[in-house]
């Protein structure tokens, strides 16, 4: 069954084409990588999926509806968005931040903001003020309060660009896990965790949609080096890949 | 709850002892005695001037708090000012107009009601231009109504200057543009405690809009709000509550930077109880701002607004320099 259809997405800022007319499937439960080189398209990709870039022509389906037409705060209730960066004005507290996530759904199970804190591992951190935070701490706070509704759509925009190793680990693990019995589209920009733990993964370079695959095929595709402009030596490691770039 | 009974206890000792003060001392005896209905000429005038200043302070006060957290909420900024956007200013031009120019309408109807819509055209106006700029967000409309307050403030002097050609109507101008609490008579303490619960309602309205604002734009319009029409609406509705508290106090300046600071400190900057507690803050300010006013230099009667920047001043370099060092 498909969640979210994007046909003939079409985004044009001034002079600029970001997305030239490409359509995408997603199922309800599934993990999806997005990829590609700077400028590729894919932070314009995933505002467009989540219904808060205007798009110039086509349009995205949640469901049976046109995402242009949903409510806002339906919307934000059905797809939880993470972005790039973010940094709250005031210093608030865990347990506020949770509250402010969780204050955007209609109603909630009275369990959602304890399972929260649980299935991301805040349990006494919640008095702790967002200032006083470390990174890893900051990347599971965000998830937990984008998640707390319980989205069945998540879309990640590179989170983990700023973590050290092992919390990019855990971070893009946990958000392609979710697509077990999810939806869930990451931003990633590191080939091989995308490659290791997604189980499709999409090419852009230029607004172009250039591959949609599953991970396995993809991985030996050639438009891969194409794109990035360079020679990857594909390595299998363990479970999954490691993939070093050439000239 | 601590924080709330230490507020309340704090602005009722704020107030008691504001009654007391003036340049005629009274004791907390005669202050009971003259509630109690005791019909002496001293005991009157307690209860028909300066306790009904008092409580209009206390009002005052509380429009400040709520309003000053209303823009840093909508601007994200903890030193932005309702005087920053032009709607005190704008405030204050409508009521100079109310003092100097004589129209049909009584004075007490008019000032407020000028108030209003000068508070409203210049936050109208200040979005125009920033759409016009084609610069919607926060910083464009900062910088429209640092531009608009100036040049409303040039208009209501050359007004003074002017309109006023017996120097005792200037004086009353200028003595209210400096800042001063009205006495109102108890039936108009009433209308001002209505507007107050109005206003009180209206910006918990706001609250858990303000709280998704402070996330951040993108992360805000991901949470399903709609930022534009949010901003705007906000903004409006703090200029209604900055023209209720300039209708009756005058500008004052600096409490409503203040108050949002001391309240976040003491309940945390979620807005449901940053906004009453705001309100109680900026009431405990101005109760005592206004006692030093009225009885630092009897017989003579410090503008409001004055005590109320010696303080703020200071505050508000301290506030900024914490924030240039982080």
């Amino acid at each position: 069954m498909s969640t979210l259809v994007a046909e003939n997405l079409r985004v044009v800022r001034g002079k600029a084409t970001l997305l030239r007319d490409f359509s995408l499937v997603f199922d309800a439960t599934e993990s999806v990588a997005i990829i590609g080189p700077n400028g590729a398209g894919k932070s314009t990709l995933l505002k467009a999926l989540a219904g808060t870039e205007a798009l110039t022509g086509g349009q995205v389906r949640l469901g049976r509806r046109n995402l242009a037409d949903l409510p806002a705060a339906e919307r934000a209730q059905a797809i939880g968005y993470l972005p790039q960066h973010f940094g709250p004005h005031w210093d608030l507290s865990v347990a506020e931040l949770l509250e402010v996530g969780a204050g955007r759904a209609r109603s909630l199970p009275a369990d959602a903001l304890e399972k929260a804190t649980a299935a991301f591992e805040l349990g006494g951190l919640e008095r702790r003020r967002w200032s006083t935070l470390s990174g890893g701490e900051r990347a599971r706070v965000l998830l937990a309060m984008v998640l707390v509704v319980d989205p069945p759509v998540l879309l990640a925009d590179e989170p983990a660009a700023s973590l050290d190793i092992r919390h990019r680990l855990d971070l893009v693990r946990t958000l392609a896990e979710r697509g077990g019995d999810r939806l869930s589209v990451v931003v990633v920009h590191d080939l091989d965790l995308a490659f290791s733990f997604f189980e499709r993964v999409v090419l852009l370079a230029d607004g172009e949609l250039i591959a949609d695959e599953a991970a396995a095929r993809l991985i030996a595709d050639p438009r891969l080096d194409e794109v990035f402009g360079v020679r990857f030596e594909r390595l299998r490691a363990g479970e999954g890949w490691h993939l070093r770039a050439c000239r | 709850m601590r924080v709330w009974l230490g507020l309340a206890a704090i602005l009722l000792l704020a107030m008691v002892v504001a009654a007391c003060a003036g340049h005629a001392w009274a004791s907390p005896a005669d202050l009971w005695r003259a509630l109690a209905g005791d019909a002496a000429l001293r005991s009157r005038l307690l209860v028909e001037w300066r306790l009904p200043r008092v409580v209009a302070a206390a009002f005052v006060g509380a429009l400040l708090g709520l309003g000053g957290t209303i823009y840093q909420g909508v601007f994200r900024n903890p030193l932005a000012e309702p005087y920053l956007l032009g709607s005190a200013g704008g405030a204050a031009l409508g009521a100079t107009v109310a003092l100097l120019v004589p129209l049909a309408l009584p004075q007490s109807w008019l000032l407020p009601l000028l108030a209003f819509a000068g508070a409203w055209g210049a936050t109208l106006l200040v979005i125009g231009i920033s759409r016009v700029a084609g610069a919607v967000d926060a910083a464009g409309l900062l910088l429209a109504g640092v531009a608009v307050a100036a040049i409303l403030g040039a208009l209501r002097s050359f007004l003074m200057l002017a309109l006023s050609d017996e120097t005792v109507s200037l004086q009353v101008v200028l003595s209210w543009v400096l800042g001063g609490i009205q006495t109102p008579t108890w039936a108009g303490i009433g209308w001002l405690a209505l507007i107050a619960t109005g206003c009180v309602g209206l910006s918990l309205g706001l609250a858990r809009r303000l709280d998704v604002l402070g996330l951040g734009e993108a992360m805000a319009i991901a949470f399903g709000l709609e930022v534009r029409r949010f901003v705007m609406l906000a903004v409006l509705a703090g200029s209604v509550i900055v023209a209720a508290a300039v209708a009756y106090g005058g500008l004052v300046a600096f409490v409503g930077l203040a108050a949002p600071h001391v309240a976040r400190w003491l309940v945390g900057p979620l807005h449901r109880p940053l906004l009453p507690a705001s309100a109680l803050v900026g009431a405990i300010v101005v109760v005592v701002a206004d006692a030093i006013a009225r009885s630092a230099l009897p017989p003579a009667e410090i503008p409001l607004g004055l005590v109320t920047a010696v303080a703020g001043g200071p505050f508000f370099i301290a506030l900024l320099a914490r924030r240039l060092r982080s």
